[in-house]
This record gives structure tokens, C-alpha cells and sequence, in this order.
């Protein structure tokens, strides 16, 4: 029984690493550009086929095709900031739906220079870590989780301790204030933008391997994410870090005791009863960001 | 002049909010700009610093046309906009804060050496530096706010309200930081509903009615023109 739950501790940890990755990378967008990117699922699908494209079909050394889905998803998000959210921006609903259409654009894409077939992606390693008989965690698992925590901590750096993160943040708490500051509220959005598209892409990337990637793969991860966010309090990163960790510690138990409908069902009440006691959100305050 | 607006109609939407304004702020001269709420002040401020576009006129800061810049380059000429409200960083510390306002400064030793003249000049600040700013008072958080507009080296300050919902004992300091500020030679463009504290700090006075300038002249003039003691100083 201890070795069970060790088991399902082990892959809790592993879906908090690629949740968080996603959710932070929407907080950030929504705080400093008030978007909610209906396409992120979809940014964390464009990194998966980076990785179909270049290392199963190419022979690209998996790391590179990791960086190649960093940077071309990075891409995407700037390509969608100067030709979505920055003409749409005096307008609230705007780029919630101009990110609809693009998830649709993305998604076909995909459909269509890949097939609607489940993708084979070779394994990057066949190791494992074996803490005892039933307690295994593979070293596929282990890539995600580290670079997780890594980009959370170099996040973390940035926005606490650099001027250009002092910016970011400035201009999510108030956009007005900001620019009087000398702050570019297009600038911000850029780095904004390309910093949340890319660790969406780079999760993508990196589970690539171990998860089935198809061109509707994006649809969970964004329902997972919005949980995730509301729970967490909408704005908030440390929120969203720490309701990433508490969903899927929910979640895989739930799964692995039950099933995964009922996980399904049990991470939706969560969110309900959460909106009920404390509409903001575990760590969310009244103002944004 | 300093700063020269010329003939400056802005507003939000079709309307313009003011018309035809012309004000001028010599160099080290404090000016005020005071009228009834709406009369148009916040709007003639955010037009200064390229918060709002304008519809017609235009405005030079030290030769240089300004309008038509965006309120983030508008700062990079040296003109500091505390805006109504304060609108500090609430979910940041109070250094943050300060050192956000020296965002297009590269002189890291003039930054730090700004930092200390703000600190000195505030000491509660400093006692507060690592605390979010949402925690401060109404008055430090003032303070704050004109420590930040500071903290970009301006030469010239505009503060919009800076007395608004504060007790009259702070709305003292408040008056004295203007004071000082002013000593060290920068010049101020303020805009007051508290008229008695404005014309008492400004050199030269503009008032504005339904966006019009209605009347200006020296701040001791207007002080005992029978109009203006009657409609904003309520004697």
C-alpha cells in the first residue's frame, strides 16, 4: 500500500510539472495582457509535433527539437500578439474570440500536415529510476519534472529581480501607471506573450514522448489549465503553481484508486466548491495580477 | 518656456473634453490649473504626457514638439506624470515601486544615489521598503508616488490631485514636498480642487470652466479676484 500511494505520489509530481508549465504561462498572458488565450492547449500541441516533426521524423537529437518547439511556439504567441490581441485590445471579448479562431487554424494545421492519427514517438530513453520493486520513476518523467521546476525558478528570477520583470508585473497591476513609468505596454506584451507561449511549448515538447499526440490533444490541457487557474486565483502564479500540484495530487489519486471520469468529475466539484467559499480563489486577491 | 501648449483641444470620444488651451510653464515656476470637478484638469494633465491624444494645437517641451509621443517616451524628454489616484503598484514592494520609476535610466550609480536622496527625503519609505505598497496609507502611498515620478530624474513634475482624500495635517507635508521639490529647482505643474493650498503654492494660475480656460494670471492675483474667491475658495 505505501509503495502504491510512493507510486502515485511519484506520478502526481509528474503531471503538477507539465500543468503548472501551461497555467503559469496563461496566468502571465492574462495578467499582463487581460487575454484569455483560448489557444494555449493548442501552443502545447504546436510543441508536441515540433517534437513529431524533427525527432521522430527527422533523427533531430531530442533536445534540440525541445528547443526548436521553445522557439517556434515562442513564435507563435509574438505572431498572435501583434495580429490579434494588440489590434484587439480596447476590445474585451476580442481576443478571447480572435484565440478561438486560432485554435481552430492550429488544430487543422496539424490535421492536415499530420493526419488525425495518434503519433509514434520513439522513446527518449528506456531508463528508470528504480526506488524499489513497484516504486518506479522513468527518467522520461524525471526530464519534465526537473525542467519544470527549472523554468518556474528562472521565472520566478526574472519577474522578482530584473527590471524588465519589475516592467511586466507593473504593467499587469496597472497598464496606465506603467507607461508613465516609461514602460511599452506593447513591449510587455511581447515578452509576455512570447515567455507564456514558450513554456506551453516547450511542455508540450518535453511530454511529447509520453503522452498520445493528436491534434486535439490541446482540449484537456486547457480545461486542466482553467481549473487550475480558478482554483489557484485567477492572476496569481504562485497560485496557479500551487493548485497545479494540488489538482494533479487529486487527480492521479483519484485516477489511480477509481478511474479517470471520476477524476475528471471530482477536479470540476473542486473548482465549484472552491468559486463557492472563496469566489477569488485560493491565493487570488480583487485586483488583478 | 519650458513647456508651451498651444491651443490644445483633447477629449475621450467625438467631444473634446477641453478646447483651445494654452498654458505655459516657465522654467522653475510652479503652476497651477484648478477648477470644478470635470472642468477638464486631469484631462489638460494626461494631454501634457501623452496619456490622451490631442485633436488640435500642440505642445513643446524645451523646443521639442511632444505631442504625438506615447506617455512612455513622453517620460524619456523628463516629464514626470503622478497621476490622480496615486496608482502605486499594489502587489509591489515600495523599492520596486521607486526603482520601476527609473525604468530608462541606465546610470546605475545615479539610480542608487537617487534611491537614498528619495529615502531621505521620505524616511517612512524607507522604514517600508520591503512591504507591499497596497499596505501603506493614503498618504504614503502619495508619497510614494512622487518618490517614483522622481525616481526618473524629471525636469519637470506633473502631479494631478496630489491632496485628494488625505487629512489636513498630510496635505500639510504633502504641500511642504512640493515646496521643496521646487527649492531643488524642478519645476511642478499641479492641478488642485483644493484651491486655497494651489494658489498658495503656485507662482502663475490657470482656471478652467466646462473646458475652457475661463481665467489665469499670477496665483496672488487670482487669490483676490472677487470670481474666484466666491466659486473656489468659498469666501
Amino acid at each position: 500500500m505505501i509503495e502504491l500511494l510512493a507510486q502515485t505520489g511519484l506520478n502526481a509530481v509528474y503531471a503538477a510539472s507539465y500543468i503548472a508549465l501551461v497555467a503559469v504561462g496563461l496566468v502571465l498572458i492574462f495578467g499582463v495582457m487581460g487575454v484569455i488565450n483560448f489557444a494555449h492547449g493548442e501552443l502545447f500541441m504546436a510543441g508536441a509535433y515540433t517534437v513529431v516533426a524533427l525527432y521522430a521524423s527527422r533523427d533531430v537529437p531530442f533536445i534540440l527539437a525541445v528547443a526548436a518547439g521553445l522557439v517556434f511556439v515562442g513564435g507563435l504567441g509574438l505572431f498572435m500578439e501583434r495580429t490579434m490581441f494588440r489590434p484587439l485590445r480596447d476590445n474585451p471579448l476580442g481576443g478571447l474570440v480572435a484565440s478561438i479562431g486560432f485554435l481552430m487554424i492550429l488544430q487543422a494545421a496539424a490535421a492536415m500536415g499530420f493526419g488525425v492519427r495518434k503519433e509514434h514517438i520513439p522513446p527518449v530513453t528506456q531508463q528508470v529510476i528504480e526506488f524499489s520493486e513497484k516504486v518506479r520513476l522513468p527518467m522520461a518523467r524525471l526530464y519534465v519534472i526537473v525542467a519544470a521546476i527549472v523554468i518556474l525558478l528562472a521565472l520566478w528570477y526574472f519577474l522578482k529581480r530584473t527590471r524588465f520583470g519589475w516592467a511586466l508585473r507593473a504593467s499587469a497591476q496597472d497598464p496606465e501607471a506603467a507607461e508613465l513609468q516609461g514602460i511599452s505596454i506593447n513591449q510587455t506584451a511581447r515578452i509576455a506573450m512570447f515567455i507564456g507561449a514558450a513554456m506551453a511549448g516547450i511542455a508540450g515538447a518535453l511530454t511529447a514522448p509520453l503522452v498520445s499526440v493528436n491534434p486535439h490533444m490541446g482540449h484537456s490541457v486547457i480545461v486542466t489549465a482553467f481549473i487550475v487557474i480558478i482554483v489557484g486565483g485567477v492572476g496569481s502564479l504562485e497560485g496557479a503553481v500551487l493548485a497545479s500540484i494540488a489538482y494533479a495530487l487529486v487527480h492521479t489519486f483519484v485516477t489511480t484508486f477509481w478511474d479517470g471520469v471520476i477524476a475528471d468529475i471530482v477536479g470540476l466539484s473542486l473548482m465549484l466548491l472552491v468559486l463557492i467559499v472563496r469566489p477569488t480563489g485560493l491565493f487570488g486577491s480583487a485586483d488583478r495580477a | 518656456m519650458l513647456l508651451e501648449m498651444k491651443g490644445v483641444s483633447a477629449g475621450y470620444g467625438r467631444a473634446p473634453a477641453i478646447r483651445d488651451i494654452s498654458i505655459s510653464v516657465p522654467q522653475g515656476a510652479i503652476i497651477t490649473i484648478i477648477g470644478a470637478n470635470g472642468a477638464g484638469k486631469t484631462t489638460t494633465l494626461r494631454a501634457m504626457s501623452g496619456m490622451l491624444p490631442l485633436m488640435a494645437g500642440e505642445i513643446t517641451f524645451e523646443g521639442k514638439r511632444i505631442d504625438g509621443l506615447p506617455a512612455s517616451r513622453v517620460v524619456a524628454h523628463g516629464i514626470a506624470h503622478v497621476p490622480e489616484g496615486r496608482r502605486v503598484f499594489p502587489d509591489m514592494t515600495v523599492e520596486e515601486n521607486l526603482r520601476t520609476g527609473a525604468f530608462l535610466r541606465r546610470d546605475r550609480d545615479g539610480i542608487e544615489a537617487d534611491l537614498r536622496d528619495v529615502y531621505a527625503r521620505f524616511p517612512r519609505l524607507e522604514e517600508r521598503r520591503r512591504q507591499r505598497a497596497q499596505t501603506l496609507s493614503g498618504g504614503e502611498q502619495q508619497m510614494l508616488a512622487i518618490g517614483r515620478a522622481l525616481m526618473s530624474k524629471p525636469r519637470l513634475l506633473l502631479m494631478d490631485e496630489p491632496s485628494m482624500g488625505l487629512a489636513p495635517v498630510i496635505v500639510e507635508e504633502i504641500a511642504r514636498i512640493i515646496e521643496e521639490i521646487h527649492a531643488r529647482g524642478l519645476s511642478v505643474v499641479l492641478v488642485e480642487q483644493n484651491a486655497e493650498l494651489a494658489l498658495e503654492l503656485a507662482d502663475h494660475a490657470y482656471v478652467l470652466e466646462t473646458g475652457n480656460c475661463a481665467l489665469q494670471g499670477p496665483a496672488r492675483e487670482l487669490h483676490d479676484n472677487e470670481h474666484v474667491r466666491a466659486a473656489y475658495l468659498g469666501i
